[in-house]
């Protein structure tokens, strides 16, 4: 393999020309970062269940999102855009060989309630979440948070992860379902 | 309900019969629950998200499209190489084709000069043939020596 390295010169020169070939300044990029990171890293880390998978997802999705050529026409699209490049990364790492997320031995899961939960009982409600999501296949996934964290609408969505908006309803039904499943029985039969 | 659920109005501070609804209705409190265990878990992980700062990201995305670019200059130059690799090729396979018709009467002419040396007729036959033999498989071990380096060449790099 043919390793290209670069020197320091041409790492000084490589920020003006990032200024030339990304879509944004690096001004314009740190606000962008600052709102998005946080969410985007969530997202990355509950779609693929693995940090630093996630840290590594999250810097190619802000590389390709810089590398982009797309005409943005607000900041939701740029957004919603952020979150396509984010979801399209988490699927074709799936495709490659199969890593099976390690599942601990979590206490004995309970179905949610509306009451308003303590500390200790919010952060069991939350490893029950992280393990009965780990069982649901990635689009799955994507649909649940995209839904319930982030609120977005089923166009939005659908949009997202490349289904036609007439379909997700449905799927994101048979998902809300599938999830609510496991946190009865705590993990697949 | 999954708005009040994000805008963390759910169950309190929000419409009562809402509330009464999503208990009596199986969907309706599916909904909710789902949605107030996947918007808090999203909550609080945001809290204890460590992201590297923007100046880290934008920096290594400007590193990467360096690189990229590159690589990406690099590309034509490679399929150059290929080209040229691929018409070496040709030319000495063209080469040693158009030399065989030519290569045969000389070995033949050296034959009959040197047959004269053997004792019987089927001995200096089987010595033609083993010449003749030796002569097509030199030829082709030159070939390979000739295309082995452009071969480890192309297996090595990277395009």
């Amino acid at each position: 393999m043919r390793e290209f390295t670069l020197t320091d010169m041409e790492r000084l020169g490589a920020f003006d020309e990032a200024e030339r070939t990304f879509q944004m300044t690096e001004e314009a990029f740190r606000t962008f970062y600052e709102l998005t990171a946080r969410p985007v890293r969530v997202y990355l880390g509950r779609m693929t269940g693995d940090d630093r998978l996630a840290d590594d997802l999250l810097q190619e999705t802000y590389y390709r999102f810089l590398r982009s050529n797309v005409a943005f026409e607000n900041d939701d699209h740029r957004r919603r855009y952020l979150y396509r490049i984010a979801t399209n990364l988490v699927h074709d790492h799936r495709r490659r060989p199969h890593v099976e997320v390690a599942s601990a031995v979590l206490p004995e899961p309970r179905y949610p309630a509306f009451t308003e939960p303590n500390l200790a009982e919010r952060a069991a409600r939350r490893i029950d979440l992280q393990r009965a999501l780990s069982h649901l296949k990635p689009r799955e996934r994507s649909m649940l948070w995209l839904a319930y964290a982030l609120g977005w609408s089923h166009e939005e969505i659908a949009a997202s992860i490349g289904v036609k908006t007439g379909s997700l309803k449905p799927m994101l039904h048979r998902a809300r379902q599938r999830l609510a499943g496991l946190l009865k029985t705590g993990g697949p039969s | 309900m999954v708005n009040a659920v994000l805008s963390n109005h759910w169950p309190h501070s929000c419409d009562e019969r809402l509330v009464a609804h999503a208990l009596e209705c199986e969907v309706c409190c599916e909904v909710a629950s789902i949605a107030t265990l996947i918007h808090d878990d999203s909550e609080r992980s945001r809290y204890e998200a460590h992201v590297p700062a923007a100046g880290q990201v934008w920096w290594r995305a400007a590193i990467r499209a360096r690189l990229d670019s590159t690589q990406a200059a690099t590309r034509p130059m490679t399929w150059l190489h290929g080209i040229t690799g691929a018409a070496a090729i040709g030319v000495l396979l063209a080469a040693i084709s158009a030399a065989w018709p030519m290569v045969m009467p000389m070995l033949d002419r050296g034959w009959a000069m040197a047959a004269g040396y053997f004792p019987s007729a089927d001995a200096a036959t089987a010595v033609a043939n083993g010449v003749r033999l030796s002569a097509m498989l030199g030829l082709i071990a030159a070939a390979i020596l000739l295309l082995a380096p452009l071969a480890l060449y192309f297996a090595l790099s990277d395009e």
